[in-house]
Parts: C-alpha cells; sequence; structure tokens
C-alpha cells in the first residue's frame, strides 16, 4: 500500500520562486511500513523534501498524495491536522520546547492531537527508556536522552510516518546507534513508516530501503556499500 | 401679659430657626449677663406718644411687631396669617457710619401662611443686621423691615408686606379699637425683680384686607378678615424654669377679644403669674387672673413628623366674664419643625370655635402657640 | 492550561531578568499615562468642584463689568420682584504665611446661609460653652476669620488662634467643611470690606433668581450678570489651553508607552519564533499560537499594568501638588485635592497595560502566527530581511510625514489639528528610523571602533543586523530623547521671550503692591506724587472682564510714564502707538489681536458701568501675561469707563542720571513701608515672574524625566535580549578567543551605540519638535509668538541623559555577560 505518493516534484527558493531549484522533479512512492534511508550531503535537498511531505512548506510544482489524499486539497487545516495525527517529526537538534519538561514534550504531541491521556505519554517515555527523568528539562538531559523524547513525542501519538531529519546527526556513533535502533524497532513493532534523512552511512544498515538524493534528484540504492564512497 | 413672656420665647426661637452656626445667637441668657446691664430697663411709668412708639427703641435691647390674623376670600374659604419682626440689640455700641455692615442689631422675621379648605400650612423666617438698606426700623413710626418683607403704618392704616418663593402676604389693616395697654398702663412685669419687666400694648381687632398668594394658589387671592397686633420692648427676661406654654388670643362674634396665657412648669403645674385679658367693644382692656381662667383639654393630635403630641380640642372658660368656649384647631398640622439639629419644634396656628358669652352662643376665631410638647425645651435653651 | 500556553509562559520566569525589564517598561508607560491623566482630572475636577462649591445655590450673579459694585444696590436687588435670594460677596486673595495662598470671602453670614448652608455649620474653636460670646466676637471682631478644616489642620490650629497674612494678623474663630480642594478663608463681609478698604463697595452679588428675562431687562445696563452655567463655562474656558497641554503631555507618555511596550511584544515574539516553528511542525494550529503568545501578553500587560497604576497612583502625589501649584500661579486658587487610592486605579492600569501590550503587540503578534515554519525551525531569523523592512516601513513613515506636513498648512486650523500634526511628525519619525540607522551605520560603525576597537566593530554589526530588535528600541529612546530636546528647546526659547518681554515693560526702579494681593489706596498714590524727583510714577489697574461672553484682561496705564520708559514691543510701529491710547483709544495684547482676530484700526466694544462703549484700536503689542487676551487703555479713559478707581500697583521711574536717586528710593521705601505695602525691585519684580514661569513648567520638566526613565527600560530590555537570543553567537565568539571583557565591552558599545544613533536622530526630530511646538501649538493654543532662541543646553542635557542612560541599561547585561559568557558552548540548549 503506498502512503506517500510523489510526483514531479518542484522546488525553488527566493521571493520569486526564481532561485536555484532544490528538488528537481523527484517522483517516488513509499509503502506502509517501509523504513528508508535517504542519503544525500548538507543542502541536497532532503530536509525541503521532508518539510513539503509535512505540509510546513509547498511545492513550486508537482503534488505530494498523502494515504492517496493530496496535501494542497487539504488545505492549510487539513495539512495541520495531518501534522497532528499521521505525521511524527524528528530533528537533529532535538528541537524540544526549552521550556517543557520531558513529559511535557511529549504530552504536548497527545494533547496536540486530542488524545490527552498522560499515561500514554509516560509509557512512551518509558518505551524509549526515559523512565526517571520525566520531569526534567531539555537543558537537563545529554543529546541522546534528548533525542530520546522527541521520539516518543513523534511515537506516543501512533503516527503512519516518521519524518526523522538526521536524527543522529548531533549525536556521536555510540548513542546514534542506540537511537537508531529505538527509533527503527519502534516503527517496525507499530507497523510505522520511517523516512530518515541523513549522511551518516550508520544509518544505512537499520533501513529496508535505500535513497539517494543529488542537487534534488532521487535515485533507488540497492546495498549499503554503495552508500560508503 | 405674661403670655407675651411667649413672645420673648418665640424670638430666642426664631434665632434657632436662623439654623445651627447662627442660632447660637438664641442662648441669649449668656447674653444678658454679658450684655444686659447696659441696655435700658422697662422701670417705671413710660410716657406713650404715638406714632413715635411704633417705631423703635434702640436703647431697649428687644423689641417686636406681631401680627397675626384670620382671612376669608370672596368664596369664603379661610386663612390664617403670621407675620413677626424683632430687633434684637447684639451691642450697645453706635455703628461705625463708615461701614454700615457693622453690628448693632439683628433683625428677625418670621412668615405663616394657613390654608384651611386645602389643609396646609407654610412657613418661612429670616434674619439680618442692618446693613446698607437690608433691614431696620425707624424711631419716628411704624417702619420694620427685613429685606422684602415689611410692617409700614401711614395715620391710621398699617401696611403688612411679604414675599417668599411661592408666598405673598399684601395687607391693609386698620384698626377698630384703640391700643389696649397692658399691665400697669403697659408696664407688664415679668417678675418679681424690678427691671424683670416689658413695655407692651395691643391692636386687638384690625379690620384687614388685601391679597395673598401661597404655593397652592394659581393666581393672588383677595382676602378680608380680622387681625391682631403686638407691640413690646424691654431689655430684661425672665430665666424661666418652665418647659412650654400654651397662649391663646381670640376674636369673639359678641365684638371681645380674649387673650389668655397659660405657662407650663417642670413638676406638671400652672405658673401663678399666668393670666390674660379681656377687651370689651368699646376697647377696654380688663385684667384676668389665673383664677380668673379654666382650661381643658379634649384632644389631642399626634405629629406624625415630630411625634409631639399637641393638645387639638379645648374648652376654655372665663367665669369672670362668663365665657365658656369650645376650640378647634383649624388645620392640625400648623407645626414649625425646624433644622434636626436645633431640635426646636412648636406649633403656632389659627383655630377656632363657638361657646357662650353672657348667656349667648357665640363664635370665635383667632391663634394659638403651644411649646414644649415635642421635646424638651428646657435642654436646649 | 494548555501545554502550548504553557510552553510560552515558563519563558517569564526562566528569564526573570529580562521578564522583569518588560515588566518595567510596560509598568512605567501605564504609570506615566496614569499619573499624568489621573492628576489632570483631579486638578480639573477640584477646580470644578470649587466653582461649584463657591457657586452654592446661586443660578446668577451680578457685578460691575469691571471692578467692584456698590453697596448700595442691594436694596434694589432685595426688593426686585425676580430676586428669590441674594448675598453679598467680597471675594479676594490673601496670602497666609504657614499655608501660601487662600481664597478669602467676604459675606454675611445670615444671608449667605441659604445659597451656601455648608459654610454655615462652623466648628468653634473657642470654649463651646460660650458658643454666643464667640458668635458676637466674630460678627464684632474686626480680626476674626474661619478657616476650612482641612486649612486648620494643615496649619495645625486646635484653639484659637493669630494667622499672620500679607493682610495683617487674623484670629481664626472657626472652621467650616469645604469639600472642594480651594482653601477657603471665611470673614464677615463688614470686615473684609476694612481689611481690603473697599468702603461702600462689594464684588458681586450672588443671586437665586425666578425670572430671568425680567431681571435682565432691569439691570442689563453698566452690570454684568452671569448665570452659574455661563460662569463656570468662564472658568473652564480660562482652563482650556492649559488643559489641553496635559492632555497632550498624558498622550505623549502613552505614546512612548505604547512604543515600549511594541518593544517588548517584539522581542517577545522573536525570542519565540522557534518555538512556533516546532509547534507548528507539531502540528499546533496558528489559533493555538496565537491565543498562546497573547495568553503571555496580557499576562504582562495585566502585571506590568496593575505595577503601573499603583507606581502611577505614586505619581499623581508628586504630579497633582505641580499641576495644582501651576494653575494656582496662573489661573485660580487651588489645591487639588490628593487622588484617593481606589480598586478602580489597579482596573485602569491593568486595563491600559493590556490594552498597550494588545496594541503594542499586533503587529508583532501578526507576525508570529505568519512565520514560516520551515525558515523558524532552520534558524533563519528575520534579519536578513531586516534592510527590506525597514524600508517599506518607512515608506509608511514618509507618507505619514505628507499627511501632517498637510495638517501644519491647513489653514486656520484647530489646535488639536496642531497637536495631530505633531504627533504624526513624532511618529513618521520614529518609523523612519530604522532607514535612517541603515544610513548612519557607516558612522557608527566608526565611532565604535574609534570608542571599543574590535568589540566596538561587531557592535555596530550586532545593532544593523538584529534591526527588527533594536530598530523599536532605538526609536522610542529617539522619541523621549526628542520630546526632551523639543521641550526643552520651546521652554528655553519662551523663557527666552518673556526675559525680553520683561525688559521691555517692567523697567521701574520699584513696584509698590503686588497684583493678586495688596491693593495700592489711592491716596498713596497721591502722597508719592508730593515727592519731587521723581520721574515717573505709574499707577497700574489689572482687573478680569469679559468680551465675547470669554474672560479677558484690561489694564489701565498711564500712557505718557509709559511713553516715556517702557519700550514695548510692538508688532508694528513704536513709541507713537501711545498718541491713540492718550486720547482715549486702546491697545491690545497679541494674544487678544489672534484670539478675536482684532486688528489695528478696528474698533472693539466693552461693557461700561453706563452700557456699551466702543474703543478705537491704536496698536499691537507682544505680551505674555495671559492668554487670554489684554486690552490696555489709560488710566484716565478707564475711570471714565468703568469708575474704578482700584490700584494693583505703582511703579517708580527714576530717571538714570539724577544725583539723589538711592535717597529717592529709600524715601519711597519708607513711605511704603509705612503703610505696610510690599515693595519689590524691578529685578525681583521679573525674578518673580520668572518664578511662576518655571513652576509652570515642572509638570512638563517631569514628564520629561518620566519618558526617559520608559525609555532607558527599553535600552535595557533591548540589550539583554540581544544578549540572551544571541548565546549560539556567543558560543562562536568564545571559541574564537573573545575574553569576557571584550564580549561584555561589546555589550556595553551596542548600549552607548544605540544612544548615539538615538540622540544623533533625536538632534534633528527634537529641533523641529521644538519649533513646531512654538510655531504651531504655541501660537493655536495661546496666541501668542515666541522666538526661537537656539541654545545648547537642552541639546547638552539630552546628549548626556542619553549617553548615562544607555551606559546604564547596559550595565545588568553586562553583569549577565560576566556571569554566564564564560560557561558558554557552541551547542544547542
Amino acid at each position: 500500500m503506498v502512503i506517500i505518493r510523489i510526483i514531479d516534484l518542484w522546488k525553488n527558493y527566493g521571493e520569486d520562486g526564481s532561485g536555484a531549484p532544490a528538488l528537481c522533479g523527484t517522483n517516488l512512492d513509499i509503502h506502509k511500513g517501509e523504513i528508508i534511508a535517504l542519503f544525500g550531503k548538507s543542502g541536497s535537498g532532503k530536509s525541503t523534501l521532508f518539510n513539503l511531505i509535512a505540509g510546513l512548506d509547498r511545492p513550486t510544482k508537482g503534488r505530494i498524495e498523502v494515504e492517496g489524499r493530496d496535501l494542497e486539497d487539504l488545505g492549510e487545516k487539513g495539512r495541520t491536522l495531518l501534522r497532528r495525527t499521521k505525521l511524527g517529526f524528528i530533528f537533529q537538534f532535538f528541537n524540544l520546547l526549552p521550556t517543557l519538561t520531558a513529559f511535557e514534550n511529549v504530552f504536548l504531541s497527545l494533547e496536540l492531537a486530542d488524545r490527552s491521556k498522560p499515561e500514554l505519554a509516560l509509557k512512551a517515555l518509558r518505551d524509549v527508556g526515559l523512565e526517571g527523568k520525566e520531569q526534567r528539562f531539555p537543558n537537563e538531559l545529554s543529546g541522546g536522552e534528548q533525542q530520546r523524547v522527541a521520539i516518543a513525542r513523534a511515537i506516543v501519538k501512533n503516527p503512519s510516518i516518521i519524518l526523522a531529519d538526521e536524527p543522529t546527526g548531533n549525536l556521536d556513533t555510540s548513542t546514534g546507534n542506540q537511537i537508531l535502533d529505538l527509533l527503527t524497532r519502534s516503527c517496525r513493532e507499530s507497523g510505522t513508516t520511517l523516512m530518515m534523512a541523513t549522511h551518516s552511512p550508520l544509518t544505512c544498515h537499520y533501513a529496508t530501503r535505500i535513497l539517494r538524493m543529488v542537487d534534488g534528484v532521487i535515485t533507488e540504492e540497492t546495498s549499503c556499500e554503495e552508500i560508503s564512497h | 401679659m405674661e403670655g407675651k413672656r411667649s413672645v420673648i420665647k418665640h424670638l430666642k426661637r426664631l434665632l434657632l430657626l436662623i439654623g445651627c452656626l447662627w442660632s447660637l445667637l438664641l442662648c441669649y441668657e449668656n447674653l444678658r449677663t454679658a450684655y444686659a446691664s447696659e441696655w435700658k430697663q422697662a422701670i417705671g411709668a413710660w410716657k406713650w406718644a404715638f406714632p413715635r412708639d411704633h417705631g423703635s427703641h434702640p436703647e431697649f435691647r428687644t423689641e417686636w411687631w406681631y401680627f397675626t390674623g384670620n382671612l376669608k376670600d370672596a368664596s369664603n374659604n379661610r386663612f390664617g396669617y403670621q407675620l413677626t419682626f424683632f430687633r434684637q440689640g447684639v451691642n450697645l455700641r453706635e455703628k461705625d457710619p463708615k461701614y454700615p455692615w457693622s453690628i448693632r442689631d439683628i433683625y428677625l422675621a418670621h412668615f405663616a401662611l394657613t390654608d384651611v379648605s386645602s389643609n396646609q400650612f407654610w412657613y418661612a423666617e429670616r434674619v439680618s443686621r442692618e446693613g446698607p438698606g437690608l433691614a431696620g426700623a425707624s424711631q419716628e413710626k411704624m417702619n420694620v423691615w427685613l429685606l422684602n418683607w415689611s410692617a409700614t403704618m401711614e395715620g391710621n392704616r398699617i401696611e403688612g408686606k411679604a414675599r417668599h418663593q411661592g408666598m405673598e402676604l399684601s395687607l391693609h389693616l386698620i384698626p377698630r379699637k384703640p391700643l389696649a395697654f397692658h399691665g400697669q398702663n403697659g408696664l407688664s412685669q415679668k417678675g418679681p425683680k424690678e427691671g424683670q419687666a416689658s413695655y407692651y400694648f395691643s391692636y386687638t381687632n384690625l379690620a384687614t384686607e388685601g391679597t395673598m398668594k401661597t404655593p397652592l394658589s394659581q393666581s393672588t387671592i383677595r382676602v378680608k378678615g380680622t387681625s391682631w397686633f403686638d407691640r413690646e420692648f424691654g431689655s430684661n427676661q425672665l430665666a424661666p424654669d418652665q418647659v412650654g406654654w400654651d397662649w391663646f388670643s381670640l376674636h369673639l362674634s359678641d365684638g371681645q377679644e380674649l387673650m389668655v396665657y397659660f405657662l407650663r412648669k417642670k413638676d406638671g403645674s400652672i405658673e401663678p403669674s399666668s393670666s390674660g385679658s379681656l377687651v370689651t367693644r368699646s376697647g377696654n382692656a380688663i385684667h384676668l387672673k389665673q383664677s380668673d381662667i379654666n382650661l381643658e383639654v379634649l384632644d389631642y393630635w399626634k405629629s406624625p413628623k415630630s411625634g409631639g403630641r399637641y393638645p387639638s380640642r379645648w374648652r376654655l372658660r372665663v367665669a369672670s366674664a362668663k365665657i365658656e368656649l369650645e376650640l378647634n384647631t383649624l388645620v392640625p398640622s400648623q407645626e414649625l419643625l425646624t433644622e434636626g439639629s436645633t431640635g426646636i419644634t412648636y406649633w403656632e396656628g389659627a383655630v377656632a370655635g363657638k361657646g357662650v358669652s353672657e348667656g349667648r352662643p357665640i363664635t370665635c376665631e383667632g391663634y394659638v402657640e403651644l411649646t414644649g410638647y415635642a421635646g424638651s425645651l428646657g435642654g436646649i435653651f | 492550561m494548555k501545554i502550548v500556553t504553557k510552553s510560552f509562559l515558563r519563558y517569564l520566569p526562566r528569564r526573570l531578568s529580562l521578564s522583569l525589564l518588560q515588566l518595567m517598561g510596560v509598568a512605567c508607560g501605564v504609570a506615566a499615562v496614569v499619573g499624568m491623566t489621573l492628576s489632570a482630572q483631579t486638578a480639573l475636577k477640584s477646580f470644578g468642584k470649587a466653582i461649584e462649591f463657591l457657586r452654592g445655590k446661586a443660578t446668577h450673579s451680578i457685578q460691575r463689568p469691571v471692578g467692584p459694585m456698590e453697596e448700595n444696590h442691594l436694596v434694589s436687588l432685595s426688593r426686585d420682584p425676580a430676586v428669590e435670594w441674594f448675598s453679598p460677596v467680597i471675594d479676594r486673595q490673601l496670602s497666609l504665611k504657614q499655608a501660601g495662598q487662600v481664597r478669602l470671602l467676604g459675606i454675611d453670614p445670615f444671608l449667605d446661609r441659604t445659597l451656601r448652608p455648608e459654610i454655615a455649620r462652623v466648628e468653634w474653636l473657642g470654649n463651646k460653652a460660650d458658643a454666643t460670646e464667640n458668635l458676637i466676637n466674630f460678627l464684632t471682631d474686626e480680626r476674626a476669620v474661619f478657616l476650612d478644616h482641612r486649612l486648620k489642620e494643615e496649619i495645625g490650629i486646635t484653639t484659637e488662634k493669630t494667622l499672620e497674612t500679607s493682610k495683617g494678623s487674623l484670629l481664626v474663630k472657626g472652621s467650616f467643611p469645604n469639600p472642594s480642594g480651594e482653601p477657603l478663608m471665611i470673614m464677615d463681609i463688614g470686615h473684609a470690606q476694612k481689611l481690603y478698604q473697599l468702603q461702600g463697595l462689594i464684588d458681586r452679588v450672588d443671586l437665586i433668581l425666578s425670572d430671568e428675562p425680567g431681571f435682565l431687562s432691569r439691570w442689563s445696563k453698566g452690570f454684568l450678570i452671569q448665570s452659574s452655567r455661563q460662569r463656570s463655562e468662564t472658568f473652564s474656558g480660562m482652563l482650556q489651553a492649559f488643559r489641553l497641554n496635559l492632555e497632550a503631555l498624558s498622550l505623549l507618555a502613552l505614546f512612548v508607552g505604547v512604543f515600549l511596550i511594541y518593544n517588548t511584544a517584539m522581542f517577545t515574539v522573536i525570542s519565540r519564533r522557534r518555538d512556533a516553528g516546532i509547534l507548528r511542525s507539531l502540528g499546533a494550529k496558528r489559533f493555538e499560537i496565537f491565543m498562546a503568545f497573547l495568553f503571555e501578553l496580557l499576562i504582562l500587560g495585566s502585571v506590568g499594568g496593575a505595577l503601573g497604576g499603583w507606581i502611577g497612583f505614586l505619581l499623581t502625589k508628586l504630579l497633582t501638588g505641580l499641576i495644582g501649584t501651576s494653575i494656582s500661579s496662573l489661573y485660580f486658587f487651588l489645591q487639588p485635592e490628593p487622588v484617593v487610592w481606589s480598586i478602580w486605579i489597579l482596573m485602569i492600569g491593568i486595563l491600559l497595560g493590556c490594552s498597550a501590550s494588545l496594541l503594542g503587540g499586533i503587529i508583532p503578534l501578526i507576525e508570529l502566527i505568519r512565520i514560516n515554519p520551515v525558515q523558524a525551525l532552520s534558524g533563519r531569523a528575520g534579519s536578513r530581511k531586516s534592510s527590506r523592512r525597514a524600508k517599506k516601513v518607512a515608506l509608511i513613515g514618509l507618507l505619514i510625514l505628507w499627511v501632517s506636513l498637510f495638517l501644519f498648512f491647513l489653514p486656520g486650523s484647530h489646535v488639536y489639528v496642531g497637536f495631530a500634526g505633531v504627533f504624526g511628525f513624532v511618529l513618521s519619525a520614529s518609523l523612519l528610523t530604522g532607514v535612517i540607522l541603515l544610513m548612519l551605520h557607516p558612522f557608527l560603525r566608526k565611532i565604535l571602533v574609534l570608542l571599543g576597537g574590535l568589540p566596538g566593530k561587531v557592535a555596530a554589526g550586532t545593532i544593523k543586523q538584529n534591526l527588527g530588535r533594536t530598530g523599536v528600541a532605538i526609536a522610542a529612546f529617539m522619541i523621549s530623547l526628542s520630546m526632551s530636546i523639543g521641550l526643552g528647546a520651546m521652554i528655553g526659547s519662551f523663557r527666552q521671550s518673556l526675559i525680553w518681554w520683561m525688559d521691555t515693560q517692567i523697567r521701574g526702579d520699584l513696584y509698590i503692591g503686588k497684583i493678586l494681593e495688596a491693593e495700592v489706596p489711592e491716596d498713596f498714590f497721591e502722597e508719592l506724587q508730593k515727592i519731587e524727583g521723581l520721574g515717573g510714577i505709574h499707577p497700574y489697574r489689572n482687573v478680569q472682564t469679559l468680551y465675547q461672553d470669554t474672560s479677558i484682561n484690561i489694564s489701565a496705564v498711564d500712557a505718557k510714564v509709559l511713553e516715556k520708559y517702557a519700550r514695548f514691543g510692538w508688532l508694528e510701529g513704536g513709541n507713537e502707538n501711545w498718541e491713540p491710547v492718550k486720547q482715549g483709544g486702546v491697545i491690545i495684547s497679541e494674544s487678544f489681536s489672534r484670539r478675536f482676530g482684532v486688528k489695528t484700526g478696528d474698533t472693539i466694544t466693552l461693557e461700561g458701568r453706563q452700557g456699551p462703549v466702543e474703543f478705537k484700536v491704536g496698536a499691537i503689542f507682544y505680551d505674555y501675561t495671559t492668554e487670554h487676551g489684554l486690552v490696555m487703555m489709560d488710566r484716565s479713559t478707564y475711570i471714565k469707563t468703568f469708575g474704578d478707581r482700584t490700584l494693583n500697583n505703582i511703579g517708580i521711574f527714576i530717571d538714570h542720571d539724577h544725583p539723589r536717586k538711592s535717597e529717592l528710593i529709600q524715601e519711597v521705601r519708607k513711605r511704603a513701608k509705612a503703610r505696610g505695602l510690599p515693595v519689590l525691585t524691578g529685578a525681583q519684580l521679573q525674578q518673580e515672574i520668572l518664578e511662576v514661569f518655571d513652576t509652570t513648567f515642572a509638570i512638563t520638566r517631569s514628564m520629561r524625566v518620566i519618558a526617559i526613565i520608559v525609555a532607558f527600560f527599553g535600552i535595557a530590555g533591548a540589550l539583554l535580549t540581544l544578549f540572551i537570543e544571541r548565546s549560539r553567537e556567543f558560543g562562536i565568539y568564545r571559541a574564537l578567543g573573545f575574553s569576557t571583557d571584550q564580549v561584555a565591552k561589546m555589550t556595553l558599545m551596542e548600549g552607548l551605540g544605540m544612544g548615539i544613533v538615538s540622540f544623533i536622530l533625536s538632534v534633528g526630530v527634537g529641533t523641529v519638535l521644538a519649533i513646531l511646538l512654538i510655531k504651531v501649538i504655541n501660537i493655536r493654543s495661546f496666541n501668542w509668538t515666541i522666538f526661537y532662541s537656539p541654545a545648547l543646553k537642552p541639546y547638552l542635557v539630552t546628549g548626556v541623559t542619553a549617553i548615562l542612560a544607555s551606559i546604564g541599561a547596559a550595565i545588568y547585561p553586562i553583569w549577565r555577560v560576566y556571569r554566564t559568557y564564560p560557561q558558554i558552548q557552541i551547542r544547542e540548549e
């Protein structure tokens, strides 16, 4: 089942859309339960793609369908609702709200999805191994712990898709491995589609499908070896 | 004659009526002790001379011109009026002629109207120094005024005028009888000591004609009737121990006038010197002793405002003159209430009655003054 | 509470110092408005209450158009059918040694109590048991007076006591309630006549009339009859210009306050951009973010507003007195009642704080909900666009500037239009600040490099790069400084003009008598004339009357003496202008000319004792004594017209080279002293006038201070925000090897830079503001020309203030730098 369909997607930045394109006619089908690693150098268009899929940004040309529905047709309200219920986001810089505790950061996600059950948030934190640290603020947590909170925040609302933009980019290798392990395991268990943008080969081994992005164009890769060069 | 002590009281009361601050003048027992000695005393016979004695006697401390009367309009509606002027000496010194505001005397006046048919009563009071012509009294003849209230006499004719808000009065009064002098040729003794007296005379029957206006009337009303005029001056008053007094001045339909006065003492008894006068058809004044007079109260009226319980119906007998009368108030609420702070409240108003005089049925009308019924006066005086 | 809201609110305690600064900013803005408005209102209300109290139950009053009236009219008044009641009044002024100036009412207690029963409720100070004697004494003792309760308390009188006054010692016999704020003293009318030598005269009669048309038909000729409503209008009309200026000052305070709150809100938005981005990526609706931010703004607004209400209340204690003194020295005795604390002040403060927060926060709020989450998350702030944005804002500023210019050139427009123009100008100047800052930047950079080397260079860059944050703070500070320069230069020019004017008119060697208190007996004037050698003895009379139903002043002078000794500032012509005055004509002040549109050669009609009299206007002269208009005529003309021989003052002129000059001066002094008359030299009189002038502008000066305090918090807040918001940047500086001292210097340079730019801008804006105040506002509201005299002082004072305030604002942020910079890492929170 195709959960995300991307058809001839173009994105130009700049005021009038005349600047250099970040995406040049990308086409992509993503199926339910896939764990995708999207490789690409900094500035290759990975983040742009994610922002477009999340409906945070609008394409210059082309269309994105999530669960069969065109994002453009959903409108601002529909896209916001989509982010609330169907989409989880994980960032390189964690992007936790600095004024909220770990628990509150996770609970916020539930609140927005209109499922304000504290026990779900507590369970999610337990699942990511942060039992006992629920009341800590982000600046009282290590980088890995912060990213665990971010994962808990994403998975707690049981989304269809999780978009993870360089989830390990700001972490050391062992912590990175732990995080990737946690993330992919959670997604597999719940059948959530996971799409990770990365430039670290580490990620490759956790993926079921590998994509590469160069100058706004996506190509399929077959094995992790090709990534290495 | 002693009844006219009430006028002294009246003066005191009027002063109180003036209001909280200025009423303090009223407590003039202090004044008496402080200044009385310098004023001329009412001692010995007075050489009467008219019209000069209708005028002011500034060498005495107190004097007054006192009019009451019972009137009727063309449709026989009954009215009553009271218009009184007082002069109260404050400072025996002559005024500074450059500054007319400097004070020697204070003038006070009281003006009341009763409308019997509509059961209404209105009153007003005034006080002023002479100032630049604001108040005064001539020493040559009767000409006393206080702002636009005045009483003047030309020849045989007195003119009384007053106007205050909705109340207006403009009357001509012509005596039907000669002056009646009370006491010993007008020297009315008020107490055992020499000087505790005043000079006192009256026009007991004045033919009255003129116009009036009450706050209720749309236009001026032409009225006719009979008035009573009292005139008294002196310098020294009694220090009273009475709680109040009842004073009657009545015109009888057989042509006589009757004045009686009862002084009520604290112990409930009547002051022995309470007395009266009977003025005969020909104008002779006959002194009545207290023993000649018998007064019986038949009914009371309770004031809804002050709570005072006033006599409202009387039986009055003067055995020596073979007079027996039953009197009724014409309007029950002829009560004067002054501002709450002074607490001075009294009743003064028109009355009428009927009875017999020397065996013949008569009617009468007149004025009654009742004091000391709404709270004791003793504490204030 | 929603977590979204919580996430915003948590910033308040987390950045406590910044929150406090923001709070203080709101509080100061609100305090300025509340303090100013409340004080102005109370003073004006006290004024109204005083008028109402004095009026009592009177429906009308009758007086001579000029000068006192004869008491013999009282008898006719008492008998007039339209007069229900009347009370003659002597209405004068007196100064007490312990309590300054008071109004002294001479009344007849018997007549007056019908009109003013409150005054009759006297509490005796003497022995109560002997109250009758007290009263008799009051009526017979020529020195006896009553004071109002408050005055009695103020002086601390508990028993009958002698009081030293400008009219000798008086004996206080009692006190009475006076609900108005005007200090009042009561005397018997007869004694007041003696005290003021008014034999046979009174000032006016208060009346209760039942038939106004009938009364007017009998009394109009030679008398001025006013209904109580007309009287109140005349009085409040006198205060119109003053009231307007108070309103304008309140508005200015509000303007600076809103600016600051806008500044505050803008900082908040910038610090919430990223959070808003995260929230949007998590699926938060714009509305939810809007509400959360609004809530935060309202909390700041309410707490700051409540605090501001309280501070404003404290301010009223100072301002009410200042306003009262000004009104008293210019128009009417008044000691405004202190503002009474009520929960409403708090409510008003909260309401003001919230509305100003909304007004100031609306643009930042729109910006926040329109935020591009992608940009916000990528950490790209709007700074890159700030120069373009500044240009956009500047365009709006230019537009407003054109509208303002148009307003100034609208012919014959009202002073309100003038004020609108001034506000427009100030607003446009603040909007243009961003662009001008960009233009000034190279210059600023040079200065800061000179002052601070490398840190200075970085600081200059920071100011430019963070235009969104610094621009508003600079604009707010610039406005405060411009106000300071503008008001300072205006007051300075006014003072110069006043000094010039005094030199044209007050040229006498001695002045005997004080205009307000002591009248000079005419026989003293005659006595002086017998002294040989005096060059000129000038009898002066100044009196208030009505012209076209508004209050004006008439002065009676001796044209021959003034022609010889004074050097009037004429709009046209010279000393020949005295000729028409000698021939029975009048000269008018500039304010009269402008106010009533009267020119030289026109004819004006004044109500004289025998009915209306026409006067030809011979010339117009500069005058600052009254904005209501002044008509000057020769004393002979005056006496002929008004029959008033009163003298307020006598000027003595002695020829410069007179051999016995000092001897003559001593002689005059001696004779005046014998009569108990105050004597002033020309210089002393000038000094007194200047003191009144300075008192009058005390409020204006206090508003300058408040505006600068408000702006101070603005700058401090901006600096602190810059520091907090750029912690990542500081991490880089640290990595690059910037020392703590260098970063501290940088912060100082940022503050100083903002102060310098603000000051440079304010020099231009303030000068224009001063010229606008002088040429537009003063002419329109006071009808007089002030000559602009450039002076360095306001600029110097303001410049020093700017530098000190910006350094002061940097102190706390620098302390923060020393405390936190050594721990800053290059990492995310």
